[in-house]
């Protein structure tokens, strides 16, 4: 393309560097677990495709502290992500998200359903006070938390947003209030994020959603690999059986429970349970989080996201205004004098209320502990389930461990068969399993494998840090629109027009139709310069008519002032004596015409007035001189060059002889190379002799 | 080719009856908003029973009476059964908003349109939607996707967009794009360039005054009368634009700790609020952010009392107090009845908040100036005793035995009924009493209707003097004077002999309020005694509009900034509609339609289009330049049919021949001088020009004769043969990218 400026420098930007070339690589789709690669904890998966970076979730190890915990966010660049997508308020979905947006170059955008928003906030205020570490390791603090609320913005469950021309939208997943899954759509190219879900409607919470259309990617999670759940009617039997038993016989239950999600749905079957029972009313419960208190008006305000049941009861009263448990603030608070049920975090038993709690009763025969849900490796409350004969106390003693332990599982995560049904469903070509013990997870790998082997279903279970590839050929195609598109071309026939690229749909449209379709316009210049001149219009003609071919009078009727047109681009106006006005529409080549006629023009205003058009040449004449002037530039070039008999040129060096039909261009030779000399050497001769044609448009 | 769209409108269009549009996709009809109006004029509705049974899809956009107010009535005796798409509060709200009207009918006549039940059965019908939510409609629908989007105006107020093929209609009727206490900006403005925008003329004529100003003296008007001892009521709707009044409110009795008490009285206000509590998700960013900070939830309402009863409101017989209650017509329910109680005492206001519809009391009393006396009409649900309970009783027990009889009957009604209603529609100014033919045949049409309710009107035999309470019609083709339109008052009020058991009733001014609550749920027999009285109006009148619509200039920079291909215009009176529609045909985009009722208009689109799928080679070669959220190129191509039906692209194989070049880019002649003078040029502006240096000047040039929206910008760059000539060109040349 010709420089569009005068001064040879280019107007063009440069082209855009990182352009995505059209290689392989673009059809190349990258998962890489930062965490929850065959573990359970830290849930972070990254994903690229096509130039374009997701996050999915942002969690921590809950059996580590400081940097330890963290997701391996030192394997990627955080500047380059787009978007990133929170499942649930979890901390090992959630928890490093502020040290992620205050201490990392992240630019991107974070995304995370209402009632997540709402319960983050005050689940990481908690998380950071509780946490027994030292400054150093301190991974952010409330002012992080703080300013991380301002970056995070909000989407409701099946609302579609765009960013940089990725798609998302979530789906209900069960498992505690306001978990999504994420369906992200990439040029056409789906991907399923499930974080933790349950297919299984409880007390107050939907079951999760079966997307409507099949992913290309499934991640999904498997916590409980090939185990399956005993159904909740037997489940919550056994949970209130072991406690109602445990309390007639004078004992005490300790349920270490996360203080938000499942806890909630708990404390619903206790209240339901107790006012069932009248004898019971005298036993307390109590609930040790001062969250729990303080989260009841997200409970409350965030209905809608929750079951039919819950808003029906809603309706009347409010379910989680529960009329048998009390808070309970501290160990000091707690009048420990009798039987008693008390739900306390953490869940693990590392440390806080339930810790202390687990110490004072661990030794006694009549008291139980209760896990009510997935424990994770590393924790006490993991090593208890095996029913140790000793336990190490908090003070760094051994105790012996009396106390009954059961296990009855209340996670909403799914088990094997509503993880086989959902796959099933959806059948997605490629499934990747993260978020389970590298020993559950095998196990879940080989049944699915099974269960898929006469599908074309590929299944990975990347470790932390461990990237899968897949390829999507994904083929470009475009819409063409408007004035380009009133009649199908045929094959062979030319398309030619601006391709306008819009996340990652094309349209193909003229120019003119730009601003009908897309928000981009169109811009014309008319540019109106003044050149100083005080010759003869007369002489400019002359001038211009030696240069260009095509150089228009307009009658004088017409225009007020003698005026020429040049090629159809350049107008040039005798406005007076002392200056001539030109006007052109800009594009490269009559900014180009017009600057050789300005230049022509200042010429002849310096070689003076004496200057006068001579009277015009007949057209005859015109050729002769033309014709005289290319036999003497041959002479020059080839020396021997004499006229033939049929007006040809004969031309010839050394042995070789050559005719020229000076008319028409045609070369006779025998040598192939003279020929080709000829030719190029007569072209160019004739482009000096002659006036510049009109380029043809 | 163009998806095939057709509008036509069934009510809404010339004037401010409700909205009901028809809206065909390619062959799929779908129903856009199905309105009614306060006097619940079933004539309003012809049109849409021709029509409701082929509707396959009702949207629904707003939660009050005048987008979905003939929803129980169409379904029940028009067949209407399509599912009907609405967000979460709109269904909510408007569910609430149709028991509060149905409630306050009951309680003074013989209301029998619908019942509670058609009223859920209806709703039953509704699939709940989420905003930016993409549903796919199946079956018939195939390939429709109907999507919500914020309207503003109400909670959980939609602009519906309708996809299909890639192209856009977009209903949006009474948006806001201002943001409120309690809810944002509409979102339209981020749609560009639909095939079809289906949009209201409602507010074209209407300026708004600043938003702050306007809440001062809102605030201070109320603060003047109650501290002159007045009460001021406050008509408004049920669950609509009342919560941003509450909000507003309550934040100022917050700011200067006023304890004039404040009441939000309507039959389900309390739920209204709990509801909306749980609503937090779809209002305004700032309301969410303070929810996610402090856990304050706005609607817990701390100065605004809610009271379903108007006898809560004794004890503040004479306390200065506010009362904002249902309706805002004025015509039926507690605001009636507050007014009657208020209107006679000059230190009293009553503060219209939106215009009042059409034939309503609200609306006679906005006149200027206002009418010194109004005629209204007072009715009692009392129950039956001594004689004409006895009656009852034989007429149950005729009517059980009649059970077969009655079907056959009843359809004959029916037909009468839909005859007569043909019948009034043509004579002007006819009102539209439905004389049943006889007072048995009404009391079957009643037990039928009602379902399980029916035990209320059974066997209450209105006496012959009294006329069955229909309100009054009128036909929309007023006549206009320079004051507005030419009323008689006469028409709009209720004309409800004095009944002749008058002796029977209790004093009606008496309180039993309570009491006929009780007697419409329960199933104590009772019947409607009304005496008319005029009433003089000697309290303040107040109209200060907190509507919620974006006004006239702004509607009309939106429509201009959204520029879609087509235009229909609907909602709005004549004057309002051709102003917008010459406005739009000038500014906007040439194809503008503003059909009339009934009238179907074409607005398939005319544009061309073709798939062709893009070779890699091709795309190798093609270099994009990135202008906002686009990417550009030109680009030279050979097609090649690789199959049956795909057309592919491919690289020229010679050379192309040079094409005309392209200048892309958006030259804001105030942003190009802010560059010049980074670039150490002088620049002023000088009569619309840009004077750039000594002697260069650029300036933009609006060709009047194109059309908006088409064709590329004029610009002008012009001076003296010089060095700044060319400096100013070569920056100029850098605000585009060349193509």
């Amino acid at each position: 393309m010709a420089s569009f400026m005068t001064g040879g420098q280019s107007m063009i930007p440069n082209p855009n560097p990182t352009a995505t070339p059209i290689t392989r690589e673009g059809d190349q789709l990258v998962l890489t677990p930062l965490g929850a690669g065959n573990e359970v904890g830290r849930s972070c998966m990254h994903m690229s495709f096509k130039g374009k970076t997701v996050l999915f979730d942002c969690g921590i190890h809950p059996a580590y502290s400081g940097v330890a915990a963290l997701p391996y966010f030192d394997e990627i660049d955080p500047s380059t992500i787009d978007v990133l997508l929170i499942t649930h308020f979890h901390l090992d979905h959630a928890a490093s998200l502020p040290y992620f947006l205050e201490k990392t170059n992240f630019r991107g955008r974070v995304f995370m359903t209402h009632s997540t928003k709402a319960i983050y906030r005050l689940l990481l205020s908690d998380y950071v006070k509780v946490s027994k570490v030292s400054v150093e390791d301190m991974l952010y603090d409330e002012n992080d938390i703080i300013r991380s609320m301002d970056k995070i913005e909000v989407i409701d469950f099946h609302q579609t947003l765009e960013v940089n021309g990725i798609r998302f939208w979530c789906y209900t997943a069960g498992h505690v209030l306001g978990a999504a899954m994420f369906m992200v759509d990439i040029a056409g190219v789906r991907v399923l994020y499930t974080g933790d879900y349950s297919r299984e409607e409880d007390r107050h919470l939907r079951a999760a959603e079966l997307p409507q259309f099949t992913p290309d990617i499934c991640i999904i999670e498997s916590t409980y690999g090939v185990q399956l759940h005993q159904p909740r009617v037997i489940r919550e039997k056994r949970f209130t059986d072991v406690i109602h038993s445990t309390i007639s016989q004078g004992g005490r239950v300790l349920i270490p429970a996360f203080a938000l999600g499942r806890a909630q749905e708990l404390l619903l079957i206790l209240d339901e349970y107790w006012e069932n029972h009248p004898e019971l009313h005298n036993i307390p419960i109590y609930y040790a989080s001062p969250l729990a208190k303080r989260c009841m008006a997200v409970y409350q305000t965030y209905i809608n996201a929750m079951n039919d049941r819950i808003r029906t009861q809603f309706a009347n009263s409010n379910p989680f205004d529960f009329k048998h448990i009390s808070p309970l603030k501290s160990i000091e608070n707690f009048d420990d004098v009798g039987p008693s049920v008390v739900m306390a975090s953490p869940s693990g038993l590392q440390s806080g209320l339930s810790r202390q709690l687990f110490d004072k009763w661990c030794s006694e025969k009549k008291n139980a502990c209760v896990i009510p849900g997935y424990v994770v490796e590393g924790t006490l409350a993991k090593t208890i389930i095996n029913e140790p004969k000793e336990v190490t106390l908090m003070n760094g003693l051994v105790a012996p461990l009396n106390m009954q332990v059961h296990y009855i599982s209340f996670s909403a995560h799914a088990d094997y068969a509503q993880t086989s049904g959902f796959l099933k469903e959806l059948m997605p070509p490629h499934i990747v399993l993260v978020h389970g013990e590298a020993n559950e997870m095998g196990r879940l790998k080989q049944k699915l494998v099974s269960q898929f082997s006469d599908t074309n279903t590929k299944l990975y279970t990347p470790k932390n840090c461990e990237s899968v590839s897949m390829y999507f050929t994904s083929e470009k195609m475009a819409k063409t629109i408007g004035r380009l598109a009133e009649k199908v071309p045929e094959t062979g026939e030319a398309v030619s027009g601006l391709l306008v690229k819009k996340g990652f749909t094309y349209q193909i449209m003229a120019p003119d139709d730009l601003r009908v379709f897309s928000q981009l316009c169109t811009a014309n210049i008319t540019q109106r310069i003044t050149v100083p001149y005080s010759g003869a219009f007369e002489v400019i003609k002359y001038r211009l008519k030696q240069i260009y071919e095509s150089v228009e009078s307009l009658p004088v009727e017409e225009a007020e002032v003698p005026t020429l047109i040049v090629h159809e681009r350049v107008t040039i106006r005798h406005e007076s004596d002392t200056y001539v006005m030109m006007q052109w529409s800009s594009d490269p080549i009559s900014d180009m015409v017009s600057d050789s006629i300005v230049a022509m023009i200042l010429n002849i205003d310096r070689e003076g007035p004496k200057m006068t058009p001579i009277e015009e040449k007949t057209h005859e004449e015109m050729e002769r001189m033309a014709q005289k002037v290319v036999h003497s530039l041959m002479v020059s070039l080839f020396g021997g060059v004499k006229y033939g008999e049929d007006g040809r040129l004969v031309i010839t060096v050394d042995a070789d002889v050559a005719r020229l039909d000076v008319k028409s261009g045609e070369v006779e030779c025998e040598n192939q190379g003279l020929r080709e000399r000829i030719t190029m050497a007569f072209s160019r001769v004739q482009g000096a002799v002659r006036p510049i044609p009109k380029p043809q448009c | 080719m163009g998806t095939s769209v057709q509008v036509t409108p069934l009510s809404g269009v010339y004037g401010e009856s409700p909205l009901c549009y028809l809206v065909a996709i390619d062959g799929f009809n779908l129903l856009m908003d199905c309105g009614w109006n306060d006097l619940f004029d079933p004539a309003l509705l012809l049109p849409l029973s021709r029509v409701a049974k082929s509707v396959d899809a009702v949207l629904v956009s707003h939660p009050d009476i005048l987008h979905l107010g003939a929803l129980p009535y169409a379904r029940k005796h028009f067949g209407l059964s399509a599912p009907v798409y609405a967000t979460e509060p709109v269904y909510r709200l408007g569910l609430l908003t149709m028991y509060d009207h149905y409630l306050s009918r009951r309680q003074i006549s013989d209301f029998d349109m619908f019942t509670l039940d058609d009223i859920d059965a209806a709703f039953q019908n509704v699939i709940r939607l989420k905003y930016s939510q993409n549903y796919h409609l199946s079956e018939k629908g195939e390939g429709i996707v109907i999507a919500p989007h914020v309207a503003g105006h109400l909670l959980g107020g939609t602009v519906w967009k309708i996809t299909k093929d890639g192209e856009d209609v977009v209903y949006a009727v009474d948006f806001n794009h201002r943001k409120e206490r309690h809810l944002n900006g509409t979102v339209l403005e981020s749609f560009v360039r639909p095939a079809v925008l289906i949009t209201d003329a409602y507010n074209a004529l209407n300026n708004q005054v600043y938003k702050r100003q306007r809440d001062q003296e809102f605030i201070d008007e109320i603060l003047r009368v109650l501290r002159a001892n007045g009460t001021v009521l406050l008509p408004v709707d049920t669950a609509g634009r009342v919560l941003e009044l509450i909000l507003i409110l309550e934040q100022y009795w917050a700011q200067q700790h006023l304890s004039f008490p404040i009441f939000f009285l309507s039959n389900v206000a309390s739920s209204t609020i709990e509801y909306v509590k749980s609503f937090l998700e779809w209002m305004s960013d700032s309301i969410a952010k303070s929810f996610e900070h402090t856990r304050d939830n706005a609607f817990l309402l701390k100065y605004v009392s809610l009271i379903i009863n108007k006898s809560d409101l004794e004890n503040y017989a004479n306390v200065p107090k506010v009362v904002l209650t249902s309706m805002a017509s004025l015509e039926v329910g507690f605001s009636h009845d507050m007014f009657v109680e208020l209107a006679t005492e000059t230190k009293n206001l009553v503060l219209f908040t939106e215009r009042g519809q059409f034939g309503t009391l609200a609306r006679m009393l906005q006149v200027d100036p206002p009418p010194k006396a109004v005629k209204v009409t007072m009715s009692k649900r009392v129950p039956l005793v001594g004689d004409e309970l006895k009656a009852y009783d034989e007429e149950q027990e005729k009517i059980k035995k009649e059970e077969a009889v009655k079907k056959a009957s009843i359809i004959k009604v029916e037909e009468v009924r839909a005859a007569s209603s043909h019948l009034s529609e043509s004579s002007k100014g006819d009102s539209m009493m439905i004389d049943p033919p006889s007072a048995v045949a009404s009391s079957e049409v009643a037990s039928h209707f009602h379902g399980k309710m029916d035990i209320l009107v059974d066997g209450f035999t209105p006496p012959s003097t009294s006329v069955t309470p229909m309100f009054p019609f009128f036909e929309n083709t007023a006549q206009w004077d320079d004051f507005g339109e030419v009323i008689n008052p006469d028409d709009y009020v209720i004309q409800e002999e004095e009944s002749n058991h008058m002796g029977n009733s209790k004093g009606l001014d008496a309180k039993p309020d309570e009491a006929s609550v009780h007697l419409l749920l329960d199933s104590t027999p009772s019947k409607v005694v009304s005496h008319e009285m005029t009433v003089q109006v000697k309290c303040a009148l107040l109209y200060m509009d907190f509507e919620g619509r974006s006004d006239g200039r702004s509607v009309k920079s939106i429509i201009a900034h959204v520029a879609p291909l087509k235009l229909v215009l609907v909602h709005g009176s004549a004057e309002a509609t051709e102003h917008l529609k010459m406005h739009c045909a000038k500014h906007v985009c040439p194809q503008v339609y503003a059909p009339q009722i009934e009238e179907a208009i074409d607005v398939t689109s005319d544009l061309c289009a073709y798939k062709v799928q893009l070779s890699e080679k091709l795309m190798s070669n093609v270099l994009f330049r990135k202008m906002g959220e686009y990417e550009i190129s030109w680009m030279d191509s050979v097609t090649e049919k690789t199959n049956e039906k795909m057309l592919t692209l491919l690289p020229p194989p010679s050379a192309s021949p040079v094409h005309n070049s392209v200048l892309v880019g958006d030259l804001k002649l105030a942003d190009f001088k802010q560059f010049l003078s980074t670039k150490g040029i002088q620049v002023e502006f000088a009569g619309g020009a840009l004077k750039c240096g000594e002697h260069i000047t650029v300036r933009k040039i609006s060709d009047s004769s194109q059309k908006a929206g088409t064709g590329a910008q004029q610009i002008v760059i012009e001076g003296p043969l010089c060095d700044d000539y060319y400096k100013i060109r070569e920056h100029l040349y850098s605000q585009f990218y060349l193509l």
